[in-house]
């Protein structure tokens, strides 16, 4: 009887076990989906100030129609104003050292690495 | 070749589905507490997601994965051998009719006309313009697993409809694969959905690098480099076309794992797992070594339901060779109605077979020895034989892709007479089109690990910071890739 009463005890301990580790893993995975919500909130506001440009090309390819021609006129001021406060200017920076290295030839390339020993061996003295 | 595709649908890269996901990951994990509820609002969000496309092949979604899971629960309740037998064959017959009709009719019809032709009986025959449905070939694959391995007792047949319908339309594998098996992804609908801290940084880590791979390497090398060597081989230079050539494997590789990086990202971020589907593919050092490496749920697929059941290595030297040709030979078709496709697959399939002989007679000659038993020179002459293996293995592949690759057969033999003429122009072999075929090369001798490692590093980051890199990271590859968005290759399998 004893025994069983060990036994039931021990069960009673492993379910709660189990129910406890339930809860830990709920609780974590609120907490995680908590966590990228915010981030992805975070990347999307990066992008509405960093890349306002890519929102005109998308909106103006919706439709005609009241609804679409303000968020045309919304989306394009939303994009001068980025462009005037200079937040588009990581992009194009990224943008044009790619268009660089696009246009480079091989006699380029053979500069571009000439330079950069004549940096390197200035460096070290 | 001859085909329809419909490609104007919702693709990874683009602001559609960034709003899709943000929709899905928020109310997909709102739902929770309610397992059938998510269950419902992901197959509908799948649906819409291949509707997005042409939402009429939605409703052939749907009929072949209710024939699949009769066949299944007909599996269930079945006892007898030859009925067994006949539920599976009756189900599997109708995946493979319902492939035909879309993929292979348009090719049959042309090429009998042309036979029929050249035989001096022309006749008409009842031509159609057929739409291809996308991502026909993944999901008839896992409708195919998912009965045959009800068959083999391997899982038990489903009894709910709804876990069915979301192993075979969930969205980040629906058009593109990994084909996922139903061994693999049904437990985890029986279990309530998670998400950790590692499913959000292994997800981060692998949507990023997918993206890099595909929107930065692939478009460019597609659009500067193989696409214009491809569109006319005798136009260009042999310097172009081996460039070509090379760039044509980076290309498809980064696309093709660059979409499957994406997909098991963002089921990572709805909680379910995927296995891999690429491991560095051209770092092998024998084809049989790639095959393991390259789009390994096709490569694992066409082993478990083809080359065994058609009886593997079992039955002795001729027999392997003609199982390993059969299924490498099956395996181009499915890739395509188009000969080139069927050269490709029949290429691999023979060279499997001469890499398999030699190797047995290789080691009838000189039997392998155990690492810790061989000197020092012997090690050296291994790792030698690895190197000469590896670069072997790639330039077979590239020949290969040369025939995938080619818009038709007389294409593909432009191609290899221009690589033997080294007198023309050589314009396409730019800094920046090399620098992007050694960046995609370098991607298979970085170390394995490096993704986890990377992920471990994320990991730890709070919410703010993780952002910061996911808007980074997006902005950076968005800002570096060519304009517009190319559909990913594979999706017109």
């Amino acid at each position: 009887m004893l025994d069983l009463l060990d036994d039931t005890t021990a069960d009673d301990n492993r379910v709660k076990a189990v129910r406890v580790a339930d809860l830990e893993r709920e609780e974590a995975t609120l907490r995680s989906v908590a966590r990228f919500i915010r981030a992805m909130w975070v990347a999307v506001a990066m992008l509405l100030l960093f890349n306002s440009g890519a929102l005109v090309t998308v909106v103006n390819g919706f439709g005609v129609g009241p609804v679409q021609d303000a968020a045309v006129a919304l989306t394009a001021t939303w994009n001068e104003q980025m462009e005037k406060n200079g937040l588009a200017t990581p992009v194009a920076t990224i943008r044009a050292f790619v268009e660089r290295l696009r246009g480079a030839g091989w006699s380029e390339l053979r500069e571009g690495t000439v330079e950069l020993r004549g940096a390197y061996g200035e460096a070290k003295g | 070749m001859g085909q329809n595709w419909a490609l104007a649908g919702m693709l990874f890269p683009t602001l559609e589905f960034g709003i899709f996901f943000l929709i899905v990951f928020t109310v997909g994990w709102g739902l929770r507490t309610a397992p059938t509820s998510r269950k419902y609002f992901l197959v509908a969000a799948s649906y819409v997601f291949y509707g997005w496309w042409d939402w009429r092949f939605t409703g052939l979604l749907f009929a072949t994965t209710v024939i699949n899971y009769l066949g299944g629960l007909a599996l269930g309740k079945a006892e007898r051998v030859g009925l067994r037998k006949f539920i599976v064959g009756v189900t599997v017959a109708v995946d493979l009719g319902v492939l035909a009709f879309f993929k292979y009719y348009g090719f049959f019809l042309t090429s009998l006309d042309e036979l029929l032709t050249t035989l001096g009986l022309h006749r008409d025959l009842p031509f159609m313009e057929i739409i291809l449905p996308i991502g026909i070939s993944f999901f008839t694959f896992q409708g195919i697993s998912y009965v045959v391995d009800v068959y083999r007792g391997h899982i038990a047949a489903e009894k709910s409809l709804l876990d069915v319908m979301l192993f075979k339309s969930f969205f980040p594998q629906l058009v593109a694969g990994p084909i996922v098996r139903a061994a693999d992804f049904i437990p985890q609908l029986h279990a309530p959905a998670r998400l950790t801290r590692e499913h959000i940084a292994v997800g981060t880590v692998l949507i990023l690098t997918g993206l890099a791979k595909k929107m930065v390497i692939a478009n460019y090398l597609a659009t500067e480099l193989v696409d214009p060597v491809f569109f006319d081989p005798t136009a260009v230079g042999a310097l172009d076309l081996l460039t070509g050539a090379y760039g044509y494997a980076v290309q498809i590789y980064c696309d093709f794992s660059g979409y499957s990086d994406i997909a098991i990202g963002v089921a990572a971020l709805l909680g379910y797992r995927f296995r891999e589907n690429f491991d560095q593919p051209y770092r092998a050092s024998s084809l049989q070594d790639f095959w393991r490496r390259w789009h390994i749920s096709l490569s694992s697929w066409l082993r478990d339901y083809l080359y065994i059941p058609l009886g593997g290595s079992r039955g002795g030297g001729a027999k392997t060779y003609r199982n390993l040709f059969l299924t490498m030979f099956l395996g181009g078709v499915w890739h395509g109605a188009a000969w080139t496709f069927v050269i490709w697959g029949a290429f691999h399939g023979a060279m499997l077979g001469v890499e398999r002989f030699i190797r047995a007679k290789l080691d009838e000659l000189a039997p392998p020895q155990a690492d810790e038993e061989t000197p020092f020179l012997s090690r050296l002459g291994n790792f030698a034989q690895h190197a000469v293996g590896v670069v072997w293995t790639f330039h077979v592949v590239c020949f290969a892709w040369i025939f995938f690759r080619a818009d038709s057969f007389g294409s593909a033999q432009d191609y290899l007479k221009g690589l033997a003429d080294w007198t023309g122009s050589h314009d396409h072999v730019t800094p920046f089109l090399m620098g992007l075929v050694a960046l995609g090369m370098l991607f298979q001798f970085t170390p394995r690990n490096m993704g986890r490692e990377l992920a471990l590093a994320i990991r730890v980051l709070p919410s703010p910071l993780l952002g910061l890199l996911l808007g980074a990271g997006i902005l950076a590859i968005w800002a570096a890739a060519p304009e517009g968005v190319a559909p990913f290759i594979y999706f017109q399998f």
